[in-house]
């Protein structure tokens, strides 16, 4: 049975949703970031990697939210262009694996008071999944057309 | 005569190679986008505390001050990338409306600057002992998370007018 999306009727729903996916993710990785920065000791030193952790954990959820809400909906509009693609696999892969960490190890060394090289080690490998997830998703939309 | 100015500025060979090299400018465009989701939660942390939205268990001043330095640091490397991405197809942009929308917008951030550098930012420590916050404040703040989520979603669009962005280059990555 073939049904038709209707995210498809409106050539505006992809760009619209787009939108909605980048600001997500700028608010997402963002303010992930802002804790990173702050564990490898580059801005808002007067503040604690825990505070800051606490201070910005709403806008992570919103953003994450919203991009992967718009980011299914975006793949909803033509799923076989993106299954195949493996940019997009790999995305997706370090996209699981920087929320998991950001939720597990990334946080247990903020709370922990860890010693400054494990966090500032946290801190690289945070940002290097999100460096990926988003080159990811750069490469995704040069090769999956 | 701006045109023509564009067209000889994107035929020297710096912007001549971003353009016909199949990876600079898919490199660049992901450089700009990364560069602007690590520092946007800057912007975002300073807006949202002068808007009492966040942060709130750290003064005004504190904020603004500290991240004052490390904003200007990304905007530099996002405007870098974002100059060379621009004039490696200046002529094709030139023509473009959305990049028309984001320069327009880009001019009222300076405008923004102007108006409200001296008044807000510059006077976080005097914005702390102030309750209620003044107007001018927040509207300084509000105005600035309005702006840079109209860039991001001009610049977005950009690539949606005929024969930008991705779609050249796409045999240069296969």
């Amino acid at each position: 049975m073939f049904i038709e999306n209707p995210l498809n009727s409106s050539e505006l729903t992809f760009p619209v949703l787009e939108c909605f996916h980048i600001v997500g993710f700028i608010v997402a990785i963002g303010s992930v970031a802002l804790v990173d920065f702050r564990l490898l000791g580059l801005c808002l030193r007067h503040q604690t990697p825990g505070q800051l952790t606490n201070d910005t954990n709403l806008w992570t959820i919103i953003g994450l939210t919203v991009s992967v809400f718009a980011g299914l909906l975006l793949f909803s509009t033509d799923p076989d262009k993106y299954y195949l693609n493996s940019p997009f696999l790999v995305k997706i892969g370090c996209l699981a694996l920087a929320i998991v960490f950001n939720y597990t190890i990334h946080r247990k060394v903020i709370f922990s008071r860890a010693s400054p090289a494990s966090s500032r080690a946290v801190a690289c490998v945070s940002l290097g999944l999100w460096v990926l997830v988003v080159f990811g998703g750069m490469l995704v939309s040069f090769t999956a057309i | 005569m701006l045109l023509s100015f564009t067209i000889w500025l994107q035929n020297t060979d710096l912007f001549a190679y971003v353009r016909n090299s199949g990876y600079a400018y898919p490199v660049l465009l992901s450089l700009h986008i990364l560069c602007i989701s690590l520092f946007g939660g800057m912007i975002l942390a300073t807006d949202m505390r002068i808007l009492g939205w966040g942060m709130r268990n750290h003064s005004i001043s504190d904020i603004v001050n500290q991240l004052r330095v490390p904003k200007r640091v990304g905007f530099v490397l996002v405007a870098t990338c974002g100059i060379l991405l621009i004039v490696s197809k200046a002529e094709e942009y030139y023509y473009n409306p959305f990049v028309r929308i984001k320069m327009v917008l880009l001019a009222l951030v300076a405008v923004h600057a102007v108006v409200f550098r001296s008044s807000v930012y510059n006077k976080a420590a005097a914005l702390d002992q102030l309750k209620p916050l003044p107007v001018r404040a927040k509207l300084a703040a509000g105005l600035s998370l309005l702006l840079w989520l109209s860039i991001a979603c001009a610049g977005r669009a950009i690539g949606y007018i005929s024969g930008s962005a991705g779609s050249h280059h796409y045999a240069g990555l296969l």
